[in-house]
């Protein structure tokens, strides 16, 4: 029996579904289990619940293959088939070879010749370690300029289109249903009940069982497709065509009386007048678009009072019409047209059969799934909320991986956004919301991120495109800001840009594209791209040739095996950490509280592990920035917190050097301060005790439309005028420039998308590569489950044992009658092979998959992580192309390839 | 009388497995050794398919296969429902592994670590000599039942007397209580919706029912 028994209060953060609030079993000083805070059921929306991958926090902690020792390499040679020959060090040697490398960085000049910050860094899952840092991006904040091109986890494989223009639409870094209002949902391959995390998992099961209807929409039936009424199995990359498809049933199939006409007028660009050349018919005094006024019955400014602007209509008017580069066209009496006619006209074409055709399913579905949609709007209805009366508009629509990211995802995203504006539900209750933002700060509330642009829209910072701003040649190495106006130039652009450009282009670099330098020193958190990004094999013989890497080690793994130096830091129930929670935040946390959560040391630290914030103080010093990491944390760098504000000072002294204690018992004492208003300035001890502190915050957060409303700014749908000007712009700048292999990518900047055949891009890439569409017959696809989503736990044998429960681990799932045409039974040993390569795995046959797709569940291939390594699990990463004609205008690949199928013995 | 049962809203559980987790660490069964566990089934062919997610273990039936071919009246059941095993009397012959129509029972014979190997601080710690070489299975938690009533708190209200695979559910597909009585979690639930228990035909009257839709 133990003689000592605590509970101690933790978050789990292992992916950015979180934070999940947690307490661990301590007995005699041992963790022994996990349990949900279910105190905290009282402020978190999901019950006070902890998913499962918090459940596997003890066999981390206790791993017999944790590195618990620095350790430096004696191998000069980096590669796969090359031993690091790593041996114990002592922190001392370890921190000093470190900090003797950035002081000579530094010595050097922050930049190399190529313009590009020496030092690099790279932190995995979405950001997510970023609440496991500590103060290690204050550290990075002091050394000047690093570059995170290389990926962070995010960037091309994640949500990437859906980033961009959520945020230009409706400041929706990602975006989600308003759950637990709304009654239909149109998921499009989102994976909410693997990947949502328990608050999404929590609000879909309260509102399933109150009668939301929720039809899943993806090659597969996913888990979250299990949790849904209905399942249509559309071919893959053609999730577009339904969409077009489903707008054009909208459209046409329904009188305009049953869309919400009035919120169209009022509140998106749908009555601005285009002119002969595609853009905006504009006043000549004042710039501003037209619209055309049915009382005067001629054109006038968009926010003129007392007007009643036309929807629909082809007109005769005058005025100044500008395109790329200030080009200019004055019109007397030309023929214009509504945005919105353009929008009708454009569609047109799109029948419902149309798409059921192209997306192979069956005749009438898109159709009915219109009606029910329409249906379920109730467009007219409206709920009071906090006093105000808002529109309430009980359905959403969302998209999933490879639907919001690679090509077809702009105009998917596009049309999930057509079709909210159509009834009038976007930002509003029950509808299609954003989460929260990441490119158009400030994070929170997300309504403060609200400023007015040109032409009544929201302000957006586009990279320049115009001939005296753009550069060819950016800071960053993924080439984001010459490629991708979208991106911005905000903190966290560079970590969202193309990450496989700057992989690619070290080695491939197409033709006048700028040379992309190695940095002299990478720092690697938490991530592993050796695993994680496509053509891993490549990746590999790249990441063997940085000159010195610095990996924060907990095991040994496929990326650390090619580090210089490795830094065992105390893991997650071992440092401290406060971070922020509640308010808004992706996948869907929903919060009516706001405030912080901490992570304290349940147990003492294994081996001569030690806290992130203490190593990140001590290379701070050695490196000769310990008044700029100081100073770097008082304004709140890492910790989101600034240390003095008006009512309270708690700001370390610039040359003083302080413990990991210390330091975030300051943070703590800040937080108190801002979450009571300045009532309370409770330290370390008290959150140790309590957990996490909050309060409330006004429920009209969650909507933006409120807001937009007041400050008379229009969502900025359906015609795309910005767009289509900065990519005229930048197609002009790169050809200047003598760029031509991102002409594919320039056709995507349209007003209107105008759908092109998917699902051909990736035919002609294999033909390309010497194969033909019919030998590479399947797609390959990937998915998530709740076990491994984000949470890098592929060593944990707890996630392994349990995520055997649920079908697709460790195998490829193939359609069971596409399997026995081909002979193959379950559990034979069969080859994926796409024209880079080949990846097996055992069959795993299954009745929900289309017979022209396979699938993996997860992204593994481990082959130096403990237990791992063992799995002898397949990889979509290994056989999947980095390749700039699979790459769309944002940036962004998908985690799709053509592949061939092949028995290689029965089980 | 008291009669403890369970209930899995089918509508609600997404096969996370949190529930196995949490049981996992709440009674320290060994690696492998899932008390509670949620199965994931197809129905259908393509393209008419359905997947669905099934929690089972112990059904804790009121009359329970297992308590009639255990030669140690080591099984038994109590007079709460609970199906219970006393581990000094179980000899390991597995007769109600066999018995039992759900798969419900355990026998582990030897301990290691999840990781292969010597066992780690934490699994050290945990491990329990006498759950070797005897039948295990899910108890409700019984444990946890005893000791919140004895300080007065109702097991699937209070969350110190109620299993941790139901306050661990992040979808809330899991409720517990006292069937006597109406106004529990699983009474109140039950009186409003459509319900099935697996392989009811055999007669054993389980104490685990599956929601299905609301009546």
């Amino acid at each position: 029996m133990a003689t000592e028994v605590r509970k101690v209060p933790e978050y789990c953060y292992q992916c950015v579904a979180g934070p999940d609030l947690l307490t661990v079993k301590v007995e005699d000083g041992i963790a022994t289990e996990i349990e949900p805070n279910l105190r905290a059921a009282e402020v978190h929306p999901g019950g006070g619940k902890c998913c499962v991958k918090a459940f596997g926090l003890v066999q981390k902690t206790y791993n017999p293959g944790r590195i618990v020792q620095p350790m430096k390499r004696t191998n000069p040679k980096k590669g796969r088939d090359q031993d690091p020959g790593f041996v114990p060090i002592s922190w001392d040697e370890a921190l000093t070879i470190v900090a003797d490398h950035v002081k000579a960085i530094r010595a050097k000049g922050i930049l190399d010749e190529e313009g590009f910050p020496r030092i690099a860094a790279s932190i995995g899952r979405t950001s997510s370690p970023s609440a496991y840092i500590g103060t290690f991006p204050a550290f990075l904040e002091a050394l000047g300029a690093v570059d995170w091109s290389f990926g962070s986890g995010h960037g091309v494989k994640c949500y990437h289109t859906e980033h961009y223009l959520g945020e230009l639409w409706h400041r929706a870094f990602t975006v989600c249903p308003d759950t637990p209002t709304t009654r239909y949902v149109l998921s499009f391959g989102a994976n909410t009940e693997a990947s949502g995390g328990v608050v999404a998992t929590w609000r879909h099961a309260e509102a399933r069982v109150k009668g939301l209807k929720r039809v899943q929409i993806e090659p597969h039936l996913s888990i979250t497709g299990a949790c849904s009424a209905e399942w249509i199995p559309v071919r893959p990359k053609t999730d577009a065509a339904f969409l077009f498809g489903f707008l054009h049933s909208l459209l046409n199939d329904h009188p305009r009386a049953a869309l919400d006409v009035g919120f169209l007028l009022a509140h998106t660009s749908s009555p601005y007048l285009v002119a002969p050349n595609g853009f905006f018919l504009r006043d000549s005094a004042s710039d501003k678009p037209l619209v055309w006024d049915s009382l005067r019955n001629a054109a006038v400014c968009f926010d003129t009072p007392g007007i009643e602007p036309v929807l629909e209509g082809v007109f005769t008017a005058s005025g100044l019409e500008r395109g790329a580069d200030d080009d200019r066209w004055r019109h007397e009496q030309v023929r214009v047209e509504t945005s919105f006619m353009r929008l009708v006209k454009q569609l047109a074409a799109y029948t419902p059969e149309w798409a059921e055709k192209v997306c192979d399913i069956a005749l009438g579905t898109v159709r009915r799934i219109a009606a029910e949609f329409l249906q379920h709007a109730q467009v007219g209805a409206t709920i009071d909320i906090e006093g105000e009366r808002l529109p309430l508009r009980p359905v959403a629509i969302v998209l999933g991986k490879t639907v919001n990211n690679g090509w077809g995802s702009f105009d998917c995203c596009w049309a999930r956004t057509m079709a909210a504006c159509l009834v009038g539900g976007l930002e509003v209750p029950g509808g299609t919301l954003g989460t929260t933002v990441v490119l158009n700060p400030p994070r929170s509330p997300r309504k403060a991120s609200i400023k007015p642009g040109p032409d009544g829209f929201m302000a957006y910072a586009f990279n320049p495109t115009d001939r005296a701003r753009w550069k060819l040649k950016g800071p960053a190495r993924n080439a984001h800001s010459a490629l991708v106006p979208l991106s911005t130039n905000s903190p966290g652009a560079t970590t969202l840009g193309p990450a496989h450009l700057a992989w690619m282009f070290l080695e491939d670099r197409p033709a006048n594209a700028p040379r992309v330098t190695f940095p002299d020193l990478w720092f690697v958190y938490r991530t592993n791209p050796a695993i994680s990004l496509w053509d891993t094999p490549e990746i590999i013989k790249r990441i063997a040739k940085f000159p010195f890497t610095v990996a924060f080690a907990y095991v040994p793994d496929e990326t650390n095996y090619m580090a210089d130096v490795l830094l065992p830091e105390c893991t997650d129930l071992e440092s401290t950490q406060l971070i922020r929670i509640g308010g808004t935040k992706f996948i869907e946390q929903f919060w009516d509280h706001e405030g912080f959560a901490l992570r304290q040391p349940a147990v003492k630290p294994r081996g001569n592990t030690r806290d992130i914030t203490n190593i990140s103080t001590e290379l701070a010093a050695r490196s000769g920035v310990l008044s700029q990491y100081n100073d770097a944390i008082n304004r709140g760098v890492a910790t989101g917190i600034s240390l003095a504000t008006e009512t309270y000072d708690f700001r370390l002294e610039p040359k003083s050097h302080y413990d990991v204690e210390d330091i975030w018992d300051r943070v703590c004492r800040a937080a108190s301060a801002e979450v009571t208003d300045g009532n309370a300035t409770d330290g370390l001890a008290w959150y140790r005790e309590h957990g996490y502190r909050t309060r409330p915050v006004p429920r009209l957060n969650w909507y933006l439309f409120p807001d937009l409303k007041k400050n008379g700014i229009r969502f900025e749908m359906p015609y795309q005028e910005r767009l289509l000007r900065i990519g005229v712009e930048l197609g002009r700048r790169l050809h200047e420039s003598g760029i031509e292999w991102w002409d594919e990518q320039l056709h995507e900047y349209q007003a209107i998308p105008e759908y092109r055949d998917f699902p051909a891009i990736w035919a002609r890439d294999v033909v390309l590569h010497g194969g033909t569409a019919e030998q590479y017959a399947f797609w390959m696809l990937t998915s998530r489950s709740m076990q491994y989503s984000w949470g890098a736990n592929a060593g944990i044998p707890l996630m392994d044992e349990v995520a055997r429960n649920i079908k697709g681990h460790r195998g490829v799932v193939v359609n069971t009658g596409r399997a026995r045409e081909l002979g193959i039974a379950d559990g034979d040993l069969i080859e994926v092979r796409s024209y880079l390569r080949a990846t097996r795995g055992r069959a795993i046959l299954r009745e929900g998959i289309r017979p022209d797709c396979l699938l993996i569940m997860g992204q593994f291939d481990h082959w130096v992580m403990p237990y791992a390594k063992d799995l002898q699990a397949p990889s979509l990463n290994t056989i999947t192309p980095m390749s700039v004609a699979l790459t769309d205008a944002t940036g962004s690949g998908a985690d799709i390839v053509r592949a061939s199928l092949k028995k290689l013995a029965s089980a | 009388m008291t009669r403890y049962a369970m209930t899995a809203d089918l509508r609600r559980c997404v096969g996370c497995q949190t529930c196995t987790t949490a049981c996992r660490h709440a009674n320290a069964t060994p690696a492998e050794v899932q008390w509670r566990q949620v199965l994931d089934f197809e129905q259908g062919t393509y393209p008419q398919v359905r997947r669905v997610f099934v929690p089972v273990g112990c059904q804790h039936c009121a009359d329970p296969p297992c308590e009639h071919v255990c030669p140690t009246t080591a099984t038994k059941k109590r007079s709460d429902g609970i199906v219970s095993i006393d581990y000094d009397l179980c000899i390991g012959c597995g007769y109600c592994a066999v018995a039992c129509p759900y798969q419900a029972r355990h026998i582990t014979h030897k301990s290691q670590s999840a990781f292969g190997g010597k066992r780690t601080e934490s699994e050290e710690k945990r491990f329990d000599e006498s759950r070797m070489s005897v039948a295990t299975k899910c108890t409700f938690c019984a444990d946890r039942i005893d000791a919140g009533k004895a300080r007065g708190l109702t097991p699937g209200v209070d969350s110190d007397a109620t299993p941790a695979c139901v306050n661990s559910c992040i979808a809330g597909a899991l409720a517990f209580g006292d069937l006597e009585d109406a106004r529990s979690p699983v009474s109140e639930l039950l009186a409003r919706t459509e319900y099935f228990r697996m392989h009811e035909e055999l007669g054993t009257e389980p104490g685990f029912y599956y929601i299905v839709d609301d009546k």
